[in-house]
């Protein structure tokens, strides 16, 4: 192994492979003052108005399960109705292991995320069998036999009840603080996914997936493995979003399948996508603000008309903006990011 | 010249219709052979049972003495087999530069290539087929010549020792066609690439085979020199009718 210094950038060699790293500090600003801005923000509302902390939460939330799933779209090719299947897959095993074992939330992170990892390999076959809407529909199906299993094995999943007395993922005295605490935890869960989701479709493994996702036959043919290609982009989101499972359990204290498994849930989950733009990883974060903020304010001045106006809005919004609200920023404010090669003639 | 390619026996059927029935051919090294026959003669099944597409139901094809008829098309492309599309199928979303750098990172294998390496890589094949100062330009907003080309560099960026090059013609007009047919000629003359043409135009292949293979039906009537071919009473009649 060699690693290498350069001005720009660090080249690193091992075994016959060689990757390097761009280091780029004039691209740092504007993602500097935005993650300032999403720190500052759950600061000042807890010193204003607390009760939007859950809010935040629930956005941060919203957003970090968007995040890999726009990366299990765009390495598949396909679109994933179910990815609540591997919130249930996460939530059910950090619950179980919780109660029945009282394993700290370390290590049931650890194991929801080997169950979601485990889950996603074996799920990943449906997106080689399977394409467009039938893939979609498939992949619908699964979380709603899950919950069909947590209403069958009552004795294990409680059924419509669900698991309760999850321990806490912290305990740092007061509700307020605690809120803020888990605000923050969510931030930086969000934050990391979208390096690492970033970092990925940034590097030459996002290629091959971009290729699958325009003409997979082709890319098969000019060498691209895309069953490799497919498999892991199924399981690692896959893990990713159980360990969203595995938060979920910890931070309400209780897990329930009729709270995220169900369509609605899912509804959620695909506006924020659709609205933040599809595969737009950035966008998912202005999706998350905007459905769980939408969702709040419908709740205070609609009530019950609330689960009515909802989708209605969301609808209008589609038709307006196919291409979500991140893609008519981008749209508005075309960057190359990559640097553009010069050749000297 | 060595073998590069030996078919033994293809055949394809689809339900009740046999694409390709019974092929043998082989190409050597180095070659620019013709595959010539009428709409719906198999040219194209034949083509893609070769790279992979699709898988044949009986039949034998070796590449470089290596049985290669079970192998997924990936695997065969990494062996040196590439294609271009009759109809061009370029990646739509992805940039022209974006296109070929899938093939320069995932054809042959190359150790110690980086992410910037292919990006280099190519643009040297884009620069060959005269596409460097579009590399930005998404692929689905090139025209129909610059689409050819482009699939043509996304094939040479994956290293082949055979290359295929199907209908290239169609759809071009002469002044474009006369310059497709010249890259193609430069491409098989600068990375040594061997040729199998598939091509309705006569005249292109009479200029450029050494060797025509004529399909009809499925089945092969007709082999051997470009002129020879031409004055076979089998070919005419599969062409023109009796």
């Amino acid at each position: 192994m060699e690693l290498e210094v350069k001005r720009d950038r660090l080249v690193l060699r091992a075994r016959g492979n060689k990757w390097e790293w761009h280091i780029e500090p004039r691209y740092w600003r504007n993602p500097l003052i935005y993650v300032g801005i999403l720190i500052i923000v759950p600061v000042v509302v807890y010193f204003v108005y607390r009760p939007l902390l859950p809010t935040i939460i629930e956005a941060n939330l919203l957003a970090t399960i968007a995040i890999p799933l726009a990366l299990m779209t765009i390495g598949t090719g396909r679109m994933n109705f179910g990815p609540q299947f591997y919130i249930g897959i996460g939530g059910y095993t950090a619950a179980l292991l919780s109660i029945h074992y009282h394993l700290n939330p370390g290590l049931t992170l650890i194991a929801a995320a080997l169950g979601g990892l485990l889950f996603g390999f074996l799920m990943s076959p449906l997106a080689i069998i399977s394409g467009g809407l039938y893939y979609s529909l498939l992949t619908l199906l699964f979380p709603l036999l899950f919950l069909e299993l947590t209403l069958i094995f009552v004795d294990l999943f409680k059924g419509d009840t669900g698991l309760a007395g999850i321990a806490p993922l912290v305990s740092v005295g007061s509700f307020s603080l605690n809120l803020l605490a888990y605000t923050f935890i969510t931030l930086i869960m969000m934050l990391f996914y979208l390096f690492i989701v970033d970092k990925i479709l940034r590097s030459r493994y996002a290629v091959p997936m971009a290729a699958i996702n325009d003409d997979e036959e082709v890319a098969n043919g000019i060498g691209v493995n895309i069953n490799k290609v497919k498999i892991i982009s199924v399981a690692i989101p896959a893990m990713m979003i159980a360990i969203i499972g595995w938060f979920y359990a910890h931070y309400y204290g209780t897990f329930s399948g009729q709270t995220f498994l169900p369509l609605t849930f899912m509804l959620k989950i695909f506006m924020v996508t659709m609205i933040g733009g599809r595969t737009q990883i950035y966008g998912a974060i202005v999706g998350g603000y905007f459905i769980a903020f939408l969702e709040l304010i419908l709740i205070r001045t609609a009530g019950d008309m609330a689960s009515l106006i909802f989708p209605i809005i969301l609808l209008i919004l589609l038709l307006v903006l196919p291409e979500g609200l991140f893609g008519l920023y981008r749209k508005r404010r075309y960057r190359e990011y990559k640097p553009t090669l010069h050749v000297r003639r | 010249m060595a073998e590069i390619l030996k078919v033994t026996d293809i055949t394809k059927h689809f339900g009740g219709l046999t694409a390709v029935n019974g092929v043998s051919l082989s190409i050597n090294e180095g070659e620019t052979v013709g595959l010539m026959g009428p709409n719906g003669a198999g040219k194209t099944t034949l083509v893609n049972m070769i790279c992979g597409s699709y898988s044949a139901d009986s039949g034998k094809i070796e590449f470089m003495g290596k049985d290669i008829t079970k192998l997924p098309p990936w695997k065969r492309c990494k062996l040196g087999i590439s294609r271009t599309y009759q109809i061009p199928r370029p990646f739509p979303e992805l940039t022209a530069m974006g296109s070929v750098v899938v093939s320069a990172l995932h054809g042959k294998d190359r150790p110690n290539r980086s992410f910037e390496d292919a990006y280099t890589e190519a643009t040297c094949y884009l620069e060959f087929v005269g596409l460097f100062s579009k590399r930005n330009i998404l692929a689905r907003d090139l025209t129909l010549f610059e689409m050819r080309g482009l699939e043509l560099a996304r094939a040479l960026a994956t290293g082949p020792k055979l290359i295929f090059v199907d209908e290239v013609m169609a759809g071009l007009n002469p002044g474009e066609a006369a310059k497709a047919v010249r890259l193609i000629e430069r491409a098989k003359d600068q990375f040594g690439v061997t040729v199998l043409w598939i091509e309705h135009v006569m005249a292109v292949l009479m200029r450029a085979a050494q060797r025509v293979i004529v399909l009809h039906y499925g089945e092969k009537i007709a082999e051997g020199p470009p002129q020879e071919v031409a004055d076979n009473p089998l070919v005419i009649e599969s062409y023109l009718g009796k």
